[in-house]
């Protein structure tokens, strides 16, 4: 168990320089111009003195570059995240968004494993079959697909055309609800941005499982566990499947982060109110503390993200608790 | 050296086909690989020499003035897929952007293979501190949330720099945040390779560093590394659009994304400016990823028959 924590903690600690290293990229871009209120002004005509006063308070404008990072980053660690451009303080705007954002990608991924990995075993058993080349087929339109493309193409037929589902935000801000409730009212806005990230998820899952699946099952303990009388089942779903879904699940939990980053151009596109529509709103409009802020919380999210999948996999490879 | 060459050649032509025939047989018999290359190479065609064929200019707003604007498809044979609200054709729109992406796909992959080479190849065949450090390089631009740093990083850059440069900025960007993959996958297979025996075999015949390097060890590389460029096209085409369509990109270049953006705003009642540079997306992709896996089975010698 001693070396398990040790483990964990090694992997921790990584966590460590990507943060640095994300702040100090995300600092460098918004201070590339030697003072981010230029970019502001440049940007932004109808900027209001007051507005780049108050910017030029958050940045420490009046300190050189590398004294400045300092105050930001501090400030973040302390939960300062400063004030937006227009609209308050950002730390109390950023956790619904947070929330919202969860509320999309959590039932996502958990529905896309659900579907994607029988699906994938499916295809592996029957390698070159007709069912076989229908999945791998459509598994590589899905991931030739933008996503929020295909989020586009449901509202042009679901929303518009067949009036049955609501096209943008998480839910109606008053009546009348869809379907009768507010309950009922935000599953019929979730459905149609779940399904198109679920389908994307789908793909690359089935994908990665299959491709495992079969690298597997040419293994000899798994001729020796047919030899010994073991039904198809249990040798394709607890001896086969158990070693090819270590791999799946680590690259599943390490790829959250690019699950995360697909979320700008999606929820654009449903105007789904969380952190990847706010930080397309926030950079067009030049929000730079609201951009900031939003980058180092995505940054936060995808290492907690990485270091649950670090035990996950410390849990279900028992070499890894060894060594 | 060259003696060695020459005694070696007919013994390879008494072992029947080179790798590189094996591997091209392989290929040939592998369906959707072959579509995948088809698909590519229409998509180069039409890249080159698309603007023969487009009616109308480059982000021309002709029907604007001329009485045609927000036509349907395949209603005026003069503009088959419709017409956006503002006059832009979309058919010709749509042949004049596959230069564009063509160019962020490609340029932007060829930056990365030329720096994840690079560092790969000196993590994998050096050890020490400073492959250490390359190492570790790497895996924090695994970790980083790329998209939205990208993201970030484009729109600093509409601001900053002359909208004159266009689609250059976007390659440059790509380019830079795409190396990571190919440089792990290339360290990777050099720590593999270099202790294979004919690595040895030349050292002992006293080949210096970089001959065993550029030689004999980055030409084994090459396989999995195209693999893993012709994937990166089809990402790198895939985060133009995404960029463009959240209005980071260029707004004076014709590309897909672009297109979609504009259709964006009208989906409500002209969903052909969506739905056709969308399927031309689609497809483009389609092809690169299909010759990838196609590559990966042909080239790989551990699943061959």
């Amino acid at each position: 168990m001693g070396s398990l924590l040790n483990y964990v903690i090694r992997r921790a600690l990584f966590a460590i320089p990507v943060f640095l290293a994300v702040s100090i990229l995300t600092f460098l871009i918004t201070n590339a111009a030697g003072d981010p209120v230029n970019i502001v002004r440049l940007g932004i005509r109808s900027i209001t003195a007051a507005q780049l006063e108050q910017l030029r308070l958050f940045f420490h404008t009046n300190e050189p570059v590398y004294i400045r990072y300092f105050y930001w980053l501090s400030d973040f660690l302390r939960g300062n995240l400063g004030q937006s451009l227009y609209t308050g303080s950002v730390a109390s705007r950023i956790i619904p968004w947070i929330g919202t954002t969860l509320e999309l990608q959590i039932p996502a991924l958990l529905l896309a494993l659900g579907i994607g990995i029988p699906i994938g075993v499916y295809s592996a058993k029957h390698q070159y079959s007709k069912g076989d080349y229908t999945i791998t087929t459509a598994a590589i339109f899905g991931i030739s697909m933008p996503t929020f493309w295909i989020g586009i193409m449901l509202i042009i037929v679901f929303s518009y055309y067949l009036p049955w589902l609501p096209a943008y935000g998480a839910y109606s801000a008053y009546p009348p609800y869809w379907w009768g409730s507010p309950f009922l009212d935000a599953i019929a806005h979730l459905i149609l941005p779940l399904s198109v990230l679920t389908l994307v998820s789908v793909a690359t899952i089935t994908r990665l499982t299959r491709v495992n699946m079969l690298e597997v099952l040419r293994q000899d303990y798994i001729l020796a566990g047919r030899a010994s009388g073991l039904s198809e089942w249990k040798v394709t779903y607890k001896h086969a499947l158990k070693n090819a879904i270590t791999p799946v699940l680590t690259i599943v939990g390490l790829s959250f982060g690019t699950l995360l980053a697909g979320a700008p151009a999606l929820e654009t596109t449903f105007s789904w109110p969380g952190l990847g529509f706010a930080f397309v709103r926030a950079a067009s409009t030049l929000d730079l503390p609201t951009v900031q802020a939003i980058i180092m919380i995505i940054t936060l999210m995808v290492l907690a993200a990485n270091i649950l999948t670090d035990l996950a996999y410390a849990f279900l490879d028992p070499r890894v608790r060894i060594t | 050296m060259s003696d060695a060459n020459s005694a070696a050649k007919p013994k390879q032509k008494q072992r029947g086909a080179s790798q590189a025939a094996v591997a091209w047989r392989r290929f040939r018999r592998n369906k959707s690989a072959l579509a995948g290359a088809v698909i590519v190479g229409f998509f180069i065609f039409i890249s080159i020499y698309g603007i023969f064929f487009a009616p109308y200019p480059s982000r021309s707003y002709y029907c604007l003035t001329n009485g045609c604007a927000n036509l349907p498809p395949f209603v005026n044979w003069a503009h088959p897929l419709g017409t956006e609200y503002s006059g832009i054709d979309v058919f010709s729109e749509i042949l004049h952007g596959a230069l564009g992406d063509l160019y962020v796909g490609v340029v932007a992959t060829a930056i990365s293979v030329a720096v994840g080479l690079v560092i790969g190849a000196f993590a994998g065949y050096r050890s020490g501190a400073v492959s250490a450090m390359l190492l570790g390089i790497t895996q924090i631009f695994f970790t980083l949330p790329v998209l939205v740093i990208i993201l970030l990083f484009a729109r600093i850059a509409q601001i900053l720099v002359a909208q004159g440069l266009g689609l250059t900025l976007i390659v440059v960007i790509l380019g830079i945040f795409g190396w990571p993959t190919i440089a792990f996958v290339t360290r990777g297979e050099i720590l593999r390779i270099k202790e294979l025996e004919f690595v040895q075999a030349a050292r002992s015949l006293g080949a210096s560093n970089s001959r065993i390097l550029f030689r004999h060890i980055l030409l084994n590389v090459m396989s999995p590394i195209i693999v893993l460029a012709s994937l990166l096209v089809a990402g790198n085409i895939l985060t133009e659009v995404v960029i463009s369509f959240l209005g980071f990109g260029s707004p004076n270049t014709s590309t897909w994304g672009l297109l979609l953006q504009e259709g964006f705003l009208y989906v409500r009642t002209s969903w052909w400016v969506s739905l056709f540079p969308g399927i031309a997306v689609v497809v483009a992709v389609l092809g690169f990823n299909l010759l990838g896996d196609g590559l990966s089975d042909a080239l790989n010698p551990r699943i061959r028959e």
